[in-house]
């Protein structure tokens, strides 16, 4: 078996900025990321979507780089770039050929040390921002679902259950002082990292990281909001409408274990035997074998880019013929299955070759879209913020495949049970379609 | 768009010394039965990318019944003589492997990945599904009542309305006009239809195999010498259907969706092919207009108006012809709007020079993320197999970004005019008819269809 080594340094500057560096030069392509530890869950309330609104008005303009010249001077170095607001982190990040690594950071620094935008800046984003939500959720079948749709059944803390993307009325309430303070509060040195990945030397990186950006002030330690749930002690339903779409659909969803323990080790595995693609049980029995659902998948997403109540959603949109109850029953089925008898040794082998393939598939280019190594920067920067140990992405692994048969079976009896869980059902408002349950 | 004094970066610091980009060499061979392979190394994870194309997609059988090439590749996958689906679905895990196969307009493909470790395995496999593939009755019928349900769905999508209408719009009775089958043409669909597609387009000499990753590739070719070298087929005759004619004004196409609270723009036109001369001078001139962020589409109506979040132009290239899109979803009370600036920045091009900076800039910009494919193996596989999909020069990727850098203004100018066709640009326009038809008209008497492509 070969095994991958990333090479890794890291670093953490007078003002807190962790910095952490993957040389390779392979192609004189590098890749450049900076995390803040703020997502979308730890947003304040009363301002649902603000954290989504607030990465957009990071491109509009800072110090030294006004509107526009972000985009332009990333663009025009030869590279791409994106930002994404997640969970726990929001992320800033470009691909560039490494002749532009120092303009790259010059730029990273100038919106880091201090954003400049203004009332029209934000008007314009905001409109930007609404387009964004209608394209995605609003005029799409089946848009948001399961992700929007689940957090306010499953959740009852209101930092895990509110909508994400934003109700248009906060978005609307949103003005420029709450930009300020969101700024002053969490993109503090502090509360960031770092990541250079690719065609870089790593004495030429982190001297290049304190040129830019060890001048920039300490923050005081952001507040951070609780995302503890009370315990769940029964299977929790909710129902939505189907505007555009013709088949019903269906979401079940259970809490996993915390991050790094031994059951999230052996959940990730028994979450690959459900959902792991076309011989994922789910699938299999679903789609291929019983015929009642023309799409069943899903699982935990993000494994890694997480640091609160998470779950393990399957979204299923099944035959309009097919009632709700007869979909959970079979899905339900699946489940008994593995609760009464678990995996065997067999099953288990073909799932961590997988598990270790695609880990590989993550470092090289993840979700990038084509940008390379997004998933490396991705996972550095999760087990930098949450756990203060990059060099977690060469040892990860080794949890997953010493799962045994009997943890999986331990999980599967543990958690996922019906008080663990909660359903959303989806209904088409068009077409004939069966009393959902 | 006129840009405030301010909105100037001060003190960036310059680009240092450009490093050059070395494409990995590629090992090429052809079998004696006609099989074409390149293979390359790329040693980023212990793992290899491969795909297996055949020259032939849904165009060449759209005669028989559109999209039957996607059927055929569908069911390709669900068992050969040797293995049942279940079989292959749970030995594609045990080798740690992805497997899809699919069809294009003018390909079919079987592409995969996996780790090194087992890559005579994989290849193994692969190699059953395109000469042994069985059809098995029983799957033939669930994928059949599938894709039933498939078709169905997608006409509920606002941007597969916008691409079936233009594609028709531009290609009329062309295959290429056709882009996804009916209800009734899938249920009309036979087993008999896909076997003998497979038994045309399946063969070595239709063939061309890529395999890019961690591994030596004389070795590697040895194996696919050893494990597809007896496999025998000839080439299918080629079926040139007559060229389209390019349609003449601007005409508008409204495909209402009752209830949409937003509106899918497509305009396009007629382009060229990747063998075309003017291609790489096309693909700037689009990179400026709006293939990048930076473009000016993307910073007039989502920048400074706010109109959309993700508006875009492309080129899109097929064998015989291809066309050029410029794609927005917008909000319903700026229909007008957007189309008014989408066909203004389109004649501002074909008007006025473009500055020596912004071109620069977006010089920079193409061959800076041209050579970014360097950097993973599938980055690799899919810069290989353009080349030799479209049998463009052996020394295409090692020259393209010359080819950028030297395009003039002059040049730019000219190409804007001869492509980017403002008087006679198609305009598909998806969205509820009550909020937009009068605002759609202000641009041509509007064609109306409904989701299922029936006129009203």
């Amino acid at each position: 078996m070969k095994q991958l080594h990333v090479p890794i340094e890291s670093t953490t500057l007078a003002n807190g900025l962790k910095v952490v560096i993957a040389p390779d030069s392979t192609a004189p392509v590098v890749t450049i990321g900076v995390y803040y530890k703020i997502g979308f869950r730890l947003e304040p309330q009363g301002r649902s979507g603000f954290a989504h609104l607030f990465e957009h008005m990071m491109f509009q303009g800072s110090e030294n780089a006004p509107k526009m010249q972000h985009i332009k001077l990333v663009n025009s170095s030869g590279g791409t770039l994106n930002g994404s607001t997640q969970y726990d982190v929001t992320n800033y990040f470009e691909a560039v050929p490494s002749n532009a690594l120092e303009r790259m950071l010059w730029l990273e620094a100038d919106r880091m040390r201090a954003l400049k935008v203004d009332d029209e800046n934000l008007k314009n984003q905001r409109d930007v921002v609404k387009e964004e939500v209608r394209v995605n959720v609003m005029n799409q079948p089946y848009g948001g679902f399961p992700w929007l749709d689940m957090p306010p059944v499953a959740f009852r803390n209101w930092q895990n259950a509110h909508n994400f993307y934003g109700d248009f009325a906060d978005l609307d309430a949103a003005n420029l002082a709450d930009v300020q303070a969101f700024f002053k509060t969490y993109y503090v040195p502090n509360n960031a990292v770092l990541l250079l990945l690719g065609d870089v030397r790593p004495d030429e990186g982190i001297a290049l990281a304190r040129k830019y950006f060890a001048d920039i002030p300490k923050g005081a330690a952001p507040p951070f909001a609780d995302p503890t749930e009370p315990a769940q002690t029964e299977e929790r339903r909710g129902h939505v409408e189907e505007k555009f779409g013709t088949l019903p659909a269906m979401a079940i969803g259970y809490v996993i274990p915390e991050r790094r323990t031994k059951d999230w080790c052996a959940m990730a595995l028994l979450d690959q035997a459900l959902h792991g693609g076309r011989a994922g049980r789910i699938h299999r029995e679903l789609v291929l074998e019983k015929q009642i659902a023309v799409e069943a998948g899903g699982g935990v997403d993000d494994i890694f880019g997480y640091d609160g109540p998470s779950q393990m959603t399957t979204r299923i949109l099944h035959k309009p013929e097919i009632s709700a109850e007869t979909t959970l029953a079979a899905f339900d089925e699946v489940i008994r299955e593995v609760q009464e008898k678990g995996i065997d040794a067999g099953e288990l082998e073909q799932l961590k070759v997988k598990w270790r393939s695609d880990y590989y598939a993550t470092l090289e280019g993840g979700r990038g879209g084509g940008m390379p190594k997004y998933g490396l920067m991705h996972l550095l920067a999760c087990f930098t913020l949450f756990d203060n140990e990059p060099q977690l992405v060469n040892s990860i692994l080794d949890g997953f495949l010493t799962v045994t048969p009997e943890d999986i079976h331990a999980v599967a009896k543990k958690y996922l049970r019906n008080e663990r869980r909660a359903i959303v059902i989806r209904t088409p408002v068009k077409g004939s379609v069966k009393e959902a349950a | 768009m006129a840009t405030r004094a301010s909105e100037i970066a001060t003190g960036v610091p310059a680009l240092s010394a450009e490093r050059s980009v070395a494409w990995p060499k590629q090992t090429k061979a052809r079998l004696s039965n006609g099989l074409e392979i390149i293979l390359a190394e790329s040693h980023t994870v212990p793992k290899f990318h491969g795909e297996l194309f055949f020259r032939s997609g849904n165009a060449a059988v759209t005669d028989r019944a559109p999209g039957l090439a996607e059927m055929t590749s569908t069911v390709v996958r669900t068992g050969t003589s040797k293995r049942a689906s279940r079989q292959i679905e749970e030995d594609l895990r045990r080798l740690g492997a992805d497997l899809g196969s699919h069809a294009g307009s003018d390909t079919s493909a079987i592409s995969f990945a996996g780790l090194s470790e087992f890559a005579e395995p994989l290849l193994g496999l692969v190699n059953e599904l395109s000469r042994d593939a069985a059809f098995p009755e029983a799957e033939f019928e669930r994928e059949r009542r599938q894709k039933l349900e498939e078709v169905k769905l997608e006409r509920t999508q606002p941007s597969f309305l916008a691409g079936e209408r233009l594609r028709k719009v531009l290609f009329g009775a062309h295959p290429y006009g056709q882009v996804s089958p009916s209800e009734a043409q899938v249920a009309a669909y036979t087993r008999e239809d896909l076997q003998t597609v497979y038994a045309e387009f399946y063969t070595p000499a239709n063939a061309l195999l890529l395999l890019v990753g961690d591994f030596e590739p004389q070795a590697m070719l040895k194996s696919a010498e050893t494990i597809l070298g007896n496999w025998t087929g000839k080439k299918p005759d080629p079926k040139p259907a007559p060229v389209p004619p390019n349609p003449r004004g601007r005409r508008v196409y409204l495909v209402h969706v009752p209830g949409a609270v937003q509106t899918q723009i497509l305009v396009g036109c007629h382009a060229i092919t990747r063998k075309n001369p003017d291609w790489v001078k096309l693909g700037l001139t689009n990179s400026l207009y709006g293939g990048a962020f930076n473009s000016r589409l993307v910073m007039n109506i989502r920048e400074a108006k706010g109109y959309t979040y993700s508006p875009r132009s492309g080129v899109t290239a097929l064998r015989q012809h291809g066309y050029f899109s410029v794609s927005a979803a917008v909000r319903n009370e700026v229909v007008a709007a957007s189309l008014t600036e989408i066909f203004y920045e389109l004649d501002r091009l074909r008007s006025v020079p473009v500055p020596e900076q912004e071109l620069l800039d977006a010089q920079n910009y193409l061959s800076g993320v041209f050579s970014m494919g360097v950097a993973t193996q599938a980055g690799l596989l899919a810069q290989f197999s353009t080349v030799a999909l479209n049998e463009l020069p052996d020394d295409y990727l090692e020259t393209y970004r010359g080819k950028v850098r030297a395009i003039t203004p002059e040049e730019l100018l000219a190409t804007a005019r001869k492509y980017f066709d403002s008087a006679n640009m198609q305009i598909v326009v998806v969205g509820d008819r009550t909020k937009i038809e009068d605002q759609s008209a202000l641009f041509g008497e509007p064609e109306i269809f409904n989701a299922q492509g029936a006129r009203l």
